[in-house]
């Protein structure tokens, strides 16, 4: 737990320098969550972990207090009452981004630690696919840290 | 070789009492339910004890399956299990080696020529799955019926009643049969509309199985959010789907590197086992052998020479906790500027990959280029392989290559397969395009 909290730390140092430059737009969660997705579908992966990275930090604590008042997720059919704990999705959503844009990026160990943080602190978010659904970014997290656990196997 | 297989359960008896004269004792028919266990969890109960399908799709490479630790395959058609292999029948080879078989029974396929609306061949169909089930229902190797395989087609989206509808009827031939295997289809993808259609058409399924790549660790979840409270298998999964990867700009699907599938399989099987324990009775990956798809490395955990890849490496240490006595190579880079780009005919470029051996093993190097598939099918259809271009491989020496790109413009891949000299290997491939007047670079 140490390791991955240090890693978070030097991370966020490493990702605030980054973020000086980007324009966050009107700063909203859903523009940044927006902008990440852009630039990770873009194969810019610094700025993707540069957006996502100011998500977390600007609104993590709403995400926290929306995600300890319930018990199960909100039914994904209900996509009202979803949208309603936006701070929760959008983060934890921009967790998930932070981790494939880390990847990508040859930094797996903090990528697991990105991982990790959104499987252990924000289970209930979602995030809606222009396809039409609902998805939970923590149950793509859970197969990442499988895998780069079994990668960073001996 | 099937005189040592008793004919009927009653005769199973007679068996246990001959064992001390019979070497063939355990051939006796199993007798397979599906039941739950004291936390609720369905499970597969085989002779009245608790079996886990740690399993592989495929028929061959039986006894590595076997030393991997996996207990069970899966097949497709029901003459497969006649097919020689290890200098048995398949299923006799099975019931050797102690590995159950999940029978598949060819159901037809709309796509193929199938005509659900047609009496005639709906009766020749039953009649074939009533044949089929009679043949081998005895046959202690026997886990489960696979009745049907993608039928309703990959790409349906599964409102169709009349082939669930069918399903219900082949399902109870099915049980007429044989009363003490329960009866499994497999559907491809966990949407919502096809498990839904199943609810309302065909109650008498025992078990789901579902075909999921990218998404199968949470295919067990999709399906219960769906409506799903019966048993499931996940019954195919491997490396991300060649449709559900990114491609080039001329559309050639990225195949996943031999690390990310490795780490693919074992991702998915632990997520599966660990998150789905309320109602998985197990899994089969996909493809224990090998096969042309897209592209002749994608979904095979051996190569066409018989070496197996880190993939089942992956499965062995995911099924067991432990690695096998010898490790494929695993690489750790790939790379060159051919690499999803455009080049004009006839220039030279340098491949390059890294490898290492986790055993010590000296490694060899093979290099191919080939065309790009265009015989590319749907639902896993037979493709034929595209040809190779020898001419072009100018200098190999080793882990790195030279290619005089080849003169027709085109699409083309680059294959490196590294091979550890004892039964380990690992493949890579990178996509290029040759064209007679190449894009300015982006």
């Amino acid at each position: 737990m140490k390791y991955t909290f240090a890693l978070i730390v030097a991370l966020f140092t490493t990702l605030s320098a980054l973020a000086q430059q980007l324009d966050f737009g009107d700063r909203t969660s859903a523009t940044i969550t927006s902008k990440a997705w852009g630039a990770l579908n873009a194969k810019n992966y610094p700025d993707a972990a540069a957006y996502a990275q100011e998500c977390v930090k600007m609104y993590e604590k709403q995400a926290v207090e929306m995600q300890k008042q319930l018990k199960e997720p909100v039914p994904n059919t209900d996509k009202e009452a979803v949208s309603k704990l936006w701070a929760l999705n959008d983060v934890g959503t921009c967790l998930f981004i932070m981790g494939q844009a880390l990847e990508k990026l040859e930094k797996k160990p903090e990528a697991l630690a990105a991982y990790k943080k959104l499987v252990e602190t924000l289970p209930f978010a979602q995030c809606w696919d222009p396809q039409g659904w609902f998805w939970k970014p923590a149950d793509g997290a859970k197969g990442r840290v499988k895998a780069l656990e079994f990668d960073s196997l001996k | 070789m099937m005189k040592s297989i008793l004919p009927t359960r009653g005769l199973a008896l007679v068996a246990m009492v001959c064992s001390a004269v019979l070497v063939v004792s355990s051939a006796a028919a199993s007798e397979v339910k599906v039941g739950k266990n004291d936390q609720g969890h369905f499970v597969l109960l085989r002779d009245g004890a608790p079996y886990f399908i740690r399993g592989a799709g495929g028929s061959s490479h039986l006894a590595l399956l076997k030393e991997h630790g996996g207990n069970s395959i899966r097949t497709w058609g029901i003459e497969t299990l006649e097919l020689p292999v290890e200098g048995k029948r398949v299923i006799d080879r099975c019931a050797e080696l102690g590995i159950t078989v999940a029978a598949g029974i060819y159901v037809g396929h709309e796509r193929h020529g199938f005509d659900y609306s047609d009496p005639a061949q709906i009766n020749r169909q039953r009649e074939a799955v009533r044949a089929a089930v009679r043949k081998y229902k005895d046959h202690p190797a026997l886990l489960v019926w696979g009745l049907g395989n993608e039928m309703e087609g990959p790409t349906s989206d599964g409102r169709d009643p009349r082939i669930w509808k069918e399903l219900n009827e082949l399902a109870a031939i099915v049980k007429a049969e044989d009363p003490h295997h329960p009866v499994m289809t497999v559907i491809a993808g966990a949407a919502p509309t096809k498990v839904q259609g199943i609810l309302a058409h065909y109650p008498n399924i025992d078990i789901l199985g579902v075909n999921a790549y990218s998404g199968g660790g949470g295919a067990a979840a999709a399906v219960k959010a769906a409506g799903w409270r019966k048993p499931f298998v996940l019954s195919e999964f491997g490396p991300s789907g060649h449709w559900e990867v990114p491609k080039t700009p001329w559309g050639a699907p990225i195949e996943p590197a031999s690390r990310d599938k490795a780490a693919a399989y074992y991702s998915t099987q632990k997520t599966m086992t660990e998150e789905a324990a309320d109602i998985s009775l197990g899994s089969y990956c996909f493809v224990w052998g090998q096969k042309q798809e897209t592209t002749s490395t994608w979904y095979g955990m051996f190569l066409k020479t018989g070496e197996k890849l880190p993939q089942v490496d992956a499965m062995c240490r995911a099924w067991t906790d432990q690695w096998p006595k010898n490790r494929c190579p695993r690489v750790s880079r790939f790379a060159s500027e051919l690499k999803e780009a455009v080049f004009a005919p006839g220039q030279l470029s340098t491949v390059r990959a890294e490898a290492t051996d986790p055993d010590g093993d000296e490694l060899k190097w093979e290099w191919t280029v080939t065309a790009e598939s265009t015989d590319l099918k749907v639902g896993g259809d037979q493709e034929s392989e595209p040809p190779s271009f020898p001419d072009a491989i100018v200098l190999a020496e080793k882990n790195q290559v030279v290619i005089r790109t080849p003169a027709k413009p085109g699409n083309y891949r680059v294959f490196a397969i590294v091979r550890d000299g004892k039964g380990g290997a690992s493949a890579e491939n990178l996509c290029f395009r040759i064209e007679a007047k190449p894009l300015p670079p982006q």
